[in-house]
C-alpha cells in the first residue's frame, strides 16, 4: 500500500506539467486562423519606378462553410518595390495575419520581365524556403495582376482555377504547357536547353482565362511565342501528351486522328565527336476521330501512311522554326552534352553546330481502327 | 445443533482447534455414533458443501460395518488432503475441508462449496465465431476448462498458495514441451517473492508481478478467453490463474500479442490480413491524430491540400483558444465519456453516450468552442482506440497520445516526430520476462548482433 501513495506524487507532478501546457506555447506556434494563405504571386514591372517590380499577392480567405458560400473569396495585395523581397516585406504590413507562402501554387510573371534579370527575381522564390519548388510558373500577357484578378464564374469556393489548368489535376490538354518552378529554374540555368513557360491570357471581359500558347524563354533575348499548334507539338514531343489530334489530307480524303499514345525517341548523330544530324523516331497509336468519307478497315495501313506523312511534315516544321530562332526547347543540346566527355568547348561547339543541323524525323502511326463500326 | 452431547472421548486436537476458532458461530464439531463405532467431524459450516458432506461423509458412516471400514473408505476418497502439520489444519478448515477423526486417525477431506463456478459469457473480447464461453471465478472449474481444451499429457499445472490474507491458489500452467525453462523459473521466483497483504484479482497480480513500480505498458496479458489461453500454451507461454478471478494472465507477452484477436484464427487469410492492417491503422490513428492536428494546424499548415487548409482555417474561425487547448478539451471530454459509459450500469450508459456524443459534440461546434474538423478527429480517435483487441493496451495507447500531444504542442512537427521516436525507443527497450517487447522478428539475434557464432 505504501508505494500506492507515492504514486500520487507522480500524478500531481504530471497534472502540474499538463496545466503548464495550457498556459505556455512555443513561439513557433501560430494557429491556422492567424495565417492567411497566399495562393498566387504575380510580378509586373513597376509603373512608377524604373527597374522595380509590382508584386500582386492573391490571398485565399478561409470559408466557414463550403456549402453555404457562394463563390471564392479572394483578397489582393499590391505593392511596388525596388526588389521582390522588399515589396513582400511591406505587404506583410498590409494584413493582420501572417502571410503563409506554403500554399503558393502559381507564380505569374509578366512576359515583359522574361528577358533580362530573370535570375534577379527568380532567386527570391528559390531561396524562400516556404515557397515550394513544385509551384507552377506561367507567363502573363498584358499583366500578371490582371490575370490573377480574373475570377471565372465557374470557379467554386476554395479552389483555384488557374492552378487546375496545369498538371493533370484538372483539364488535360496537349495545348497546355506545365512548368514547375524547379523545372523552370533548371532549364534556365543549364546549357543546351531553353525553358518553356505557358502563356496565360484573359478574355476581354476578364471573365475567362485562356492557356494554349507558350513562351520559349532564353536569357538576354526576347521570348519567342509558340502558337497553340506549336505548343501542342512541343508538349507531344517532350511529354508524350495524349489527346493529340491531327488532320490528315490526301486528295479528296480528309480525316482527323485522335492519338492515344505517343512515344518519342531522339538521338544526336555524331561523327568524330561533332554533331551531324538529329534523328527522331515518333510512334503514335490512335483511332480516326472524324472523316469526310466512309473508311474501310482493310485500308487501315494506307491511312497509317497518310497520317504519318502529314505528322512528319508538321513536326519537322516545328523543329526548324525553333531552330531558326536558335532556340532549343526540347533539349537536344543537353542530350549532346550527356553523350560527351566533359570539355569546356563542348557547349560552344554545339552552339556553333545547332543552327545548321538537319533533322531526320520518322513517324510511325498505328491506327487501331477507323473509329466506326462497319 | 448443540454441543451438549459432546462425547468425553472427543480427540484433544479437535477440542483445541475448536477453541482456537471460537467465537465463530459456524465452527461445527459433531460426533457420529452408531452403537460402539464413533467418528468426529470438525468443519466450518459456511465453507463446506452441506449436501456433499451429508452424502460422502456422514451417510457412509451409518452404512459401513465398522469404524475400520469407514476409515478405509475415507482414506480412499479422491478429495483426501495430506495433513502436513497441525498448524496447517485451521487454514484448510477455512478453505472448506472437514477434519475427520476415526480410530485415533485424522483425515482432511475437501468438501468446499463454491458458488462462483458458473462459466461466464465472453464480455471483454467477444468474437463473432469462436467459443462464446469465458472462464469462471473458480480456479478448479477454470483448470477443468483448460484441461478439456488442451488434452496433452505435457500440460503441467502447478499450484502455489499466495502468502497473503486470501490464501488464494495460483495455478501456473504450461506446456512442458514448448515452454522456455528460464522464463518459467523467473515467473515461479517472482510469485514466491510476492509480499503483499491482499491480492484479489488477476489484474492486481499482474501489477505485482511486473517487477517495476511505474509501468505504462502491460508486460502480462489479461484474458478471459479459454481459446486464447490454449493458443498461448501452444506457443510456449506460461499461464497464471488466481482463484476468484475470471481472468488468466499470460506471460511473457510482446507488443504484437496485444494486437491479435482470437477471431483472426477463425477467418480466411485475406480477411484476417485486412482486419490486421485495419487494426494497426487504428492504432496509429488513435495515437497520432490529435498530435498531428496540432502539428499541422499550428505549425505546418502547408502539409494540407489548399482546399483543406482553407476549410480547416474556416472552421476555426471564432474558436477562442489555440488548437492544443481545443484538442485537449475535446479529448478530455471524450475520455470522460468513455469512463462514464464503462462505469455506469448498462441501462444508463446508453443515455450518457447519446447526451455526450451527440448533444455535446454539436453544441460545442455551435458555440464555436471547437471546430467541426476537431469533432471528426475526436470521434475518429475514439472509434479507432476501440479497435485494439486487448483493453489494457488500448488504455496504454490512450495515455501515450497525451505525451505525443504535449511534445507536439511545445516543439511542433519535430516534437511530434521526436515524441513518437521516444515512445518507440521506450517500447524497444522494454522487456517482458526477458523477452524483447517490440522486436521485429525479421533477423535472427545472431545476425542482428553481427556475430558469426553464439
Amino acid at each position: 500500500m505504501k508505494h500506492r501513495f507515492k504514486n500520487y506524487k507522480v500524478i500531481v507532478v504530471a497534472a502540474m506539467y499538463f496545466s503548464c501546457v495550457f498556459v505556455l506555447a512555443g513561439c513557433g506556434f501560430k494557429d491556422i486562423d492567424k495565417r492567411v494563405f497566399v495562393t498566387g504571386i504575380g510580378i509586373d514591372p513597376a509603373e512608377k519606378e524604373e527597374g522595380g517590380y509590382k508584386v500582386t499577392l492573391k490571398l485565399s480567405l478561409p470559408v466557414a462553410s463550403i456549402k453555404s458560400s457562394t463563390g471564392p473569396n479572394y483578397e489582393y495585395l499590391v505593392y511596388e518595390g525596388e526588389t521582390l523581397a522588399e515589396a513582400i516585406r511591406i505587404l506583410e504590413t498590409h494584413t493582420d495575419k501572417i502571410l503563409e507562402f506554403g500554399h503558393t501554387k502559381i507564380i505569374v510573371i509578366n512576359e515583359e520581365l522574361l528577358q533580362e534579370n530573370m535570375k534577379d527575381f527568380m532567386d527570391y522564390f528559390v531561396r524562400r524556403s516556404d515557397i515550394q519548388l513544385i509551384a507552377w510558373v506561367a507567363a502573363a500577357k498584358t499583366s500578371a495582376e490582371s490575370i490573377l484578378r480574373v475570377e471565372p464564374s465557374a470557379e467554386s469556393a476554395v479552389s483555384s482555377t488557374l492552378v487546375n489548368f496545369f498538371g493533370s489535376n484538372g483539364t488535360e490538354s496537349p495545348f497546355i504547357t506545365s512548368t514547375f518552378l524547379y523545372e523552370f529554374r533548371r532549364d534556365m540555368l543549364s546549357d543546351g536547353v531553353d525553358a518553356v513557360l505557358p502563356l496565360v491570357e484573359a478574355t476581354e471581359d476578364k471573365k475567362e482565362l485562356i492557356v494554349n500558347k507558350s513562351l520559349v524563354v532564353k536569357e538576354k533575348s526576347k521570348p519567342f511565342e509558340l502558337t497553340a499548334e506549336q505548343s501542342k507539338y512541343y508538349n507531344t514531343l517532350l511529354n508524350g501528351m495524349s489527346g493529340f489530334s491531327y488532320k490528315a489530307e490526301k486528295e479528296d480524303l480528309t480525316f482527323v486522328i485522335n492519338m492515344e499514345k505517343t512515344t518519342v525517341h531522339y538521338k544526336v548523330i555524331m561523327d568524330d565527336g561533332k554533331p551531324t544530324s538529329i534523328k527522331m523516331n515518333v510512334k503514335m497509336i490512335g483511332v480516326i476521330g472524324q472523316s469526310n468519307k466512309n473508311l474501310a478497315l482493310n485500308n487501315l495501313k494506307e491511312y497509317d501512311k497518310i497520317a504519318a506523312e502529314a505528322v512528319k511534315k508538321k513536326i519537322t516544321d516545328f523543329l526548324t522554326t525553333v531552330q531558326e530562332k536558335n532556340l532549343d526547347p526540347i533539349g537536344f543540346g543537353l542530350r549532346y552534352r550527356t553523350m560527351m566527355l566533359y570539355d569546356k568547348n563542348t557547349i560552344s561547339e554545339w552552339q556553333k553546330a545547332y543552327p545548321d543541323l538537319p533533322f531526320d524525323v520518322s513517324v510511325d502511326v498505328a491506327l487501331k481502327g477507323t473509329g466506326a463500326i462497319e | 445443533m448443540t454441543n451438549s452431547k459432546e462425547n468425553p472421548t472427543t480427540p484433544k486436537l479437535m477440542v483445541d482447534l475448536k477453541e482456537q476458532m471460537n467465537p465463530s458461530f459456524d465452527v461445527m464439531l459433531i460426533p457420529l455414533q452408531l452403537e460402539d463405532e464413533v467418528a468426529f467431524l470438525l468443519y466450518l459450516k459456511t465453507a463446506v458443501d452441506g449436501d456433499k458432506l451429508q452424502s460422502i461423509i456422514i451417510k457412509p458412516f451409518f452404512e459401513m460395518k465398522s469404524a475400520q471400514h469407514y476409515g478405509a473408505y475415507i482414506q480412499s476418497s479422491p478429495d483426501l488432503l495430506a495433513i502436513k502439520s497441525e498448524d496447517n489444519i485451521p487454514l484448510e478448515l477455512t478453505k472448506g475441508s472437514v477434519l475427520i477423526a476415526v480410530q485415533q486417525n485424522f483425515f482432511l477431506i475437501d468438501v468446499k462449496k463454491v458458488n462462483t463456478s458458473t462459466v461466464q459469457q465472453t464480455l471483454m473480447e467477444p468474437t463473432v465465431y469462436g467459443p462464446q464461453q469465458a472462464l469462471s471465478e473458480d480456479i478448479l472449474t477454470n483448470l477443468n476448462i483448460i484441461r478439456h481444451r488442451y488434452k496433452e499429457p505435457t500440460l503441467k499445472i502447478e499450484i502455489l498458495e499466495l502468502k497473503d490474507k486470501t490464501h488464494n491458489d495460483i495455478a501456473i500452467i504450461y506446456d512442458e514441451q514448448t515452454v522456455k525453462p528460464a522464463i518459467l523459473k523467473t515467473i515461479q521466483k517472482r510469485i514466491k517473492e510476492l509480499d503483499t497483504t491482499l491480492i484479489q484479482s488477476a489484474g492486481e497480480l499482474q501489477l505485482y508481478l511486473n517487477g517495476k513500480r511505474f509501468t505504462l505498458f502491460p508486460t502480462l496479458m489479461l484474458t478471459e478467453r479459454p481459446d486464447r489461453i490454449c493458443y498461448n500454451l501452444d506457443a510456449g507461454k506460461v499461464i497464471l490463474m488466481i482463484d476468484g478471478s475470471p481472468h488468466a494472465l499470460i506471460a511473457p507477452v510482446v507488443f504484437f500479442d496485444f494486437m491479435v484477436s482470437m477471431e483472426d484464427n477463425y477467418h480466411l487469410f485475406w480477411v484476417t490480413s485486412f482486419t490486421l492492417v485495419l487494426r494497426y491503422f487504428g492504432l496509429i490513428t488513435c495515437l497520432t491524430l490529435p498530435a498531428l492536428y496540432v502539428a499541422i494546424t499550428s505549425y505546418n499548415p502547408d502539409i494540407f491540400r489548399t482546399e483543406l487548409a482553407l476549410t480547416v482555417a474556416g472552421s476555426r474561425i471564432g474558436v477562442p483558444y489555440p488548437s492544443f487547448i481545443e484538442v485537449l478539451f475535446m479529448l478530455v471530454f471524450m475520455e470522460l465519456l468513455t469512463e462514464a459509459s464503462i462505469r455506469l450500469p448498462k441501462a444508463i450508459s446508453a443515455t450518457a453516450t447519446t447526451v455526450g456524443g451527440l448533444i455535446l459534440g454539436t453544441a460545442a461546434t455551435e458555440a464555436a468552442l471547437t471546430s467541426n474538423i476537431m469533432i471528426i478527429i475526436v470521434s475518429a480517435v475514439a472509434i479507432s482506440s476501440f479497435v485494439i483487441p486487448i483493453n489494457e493496451m488500448s488504455f496504454s495507447i490512450r495515455f501515450c497520445r497525451y505525451i505525443l500531444l504535449a511534445f507536439t504542442t511545445f516543439f511542433g512537427t519535430v516534437g511530434f516526430i521526436l515524441g513518437f521516436l521516444g515512445i518507440l525507443m521506450f517500447l524497444i527497450n522494454k522487456e517482458s520476462f526477458g523477452e524483447p517487447y517490440l522486436k521485429m522478428y525479421w533477423k535472427s539475434r545472431r545476425s542482428e548482433k553481427g556475430v558469426k557464432s553464439e
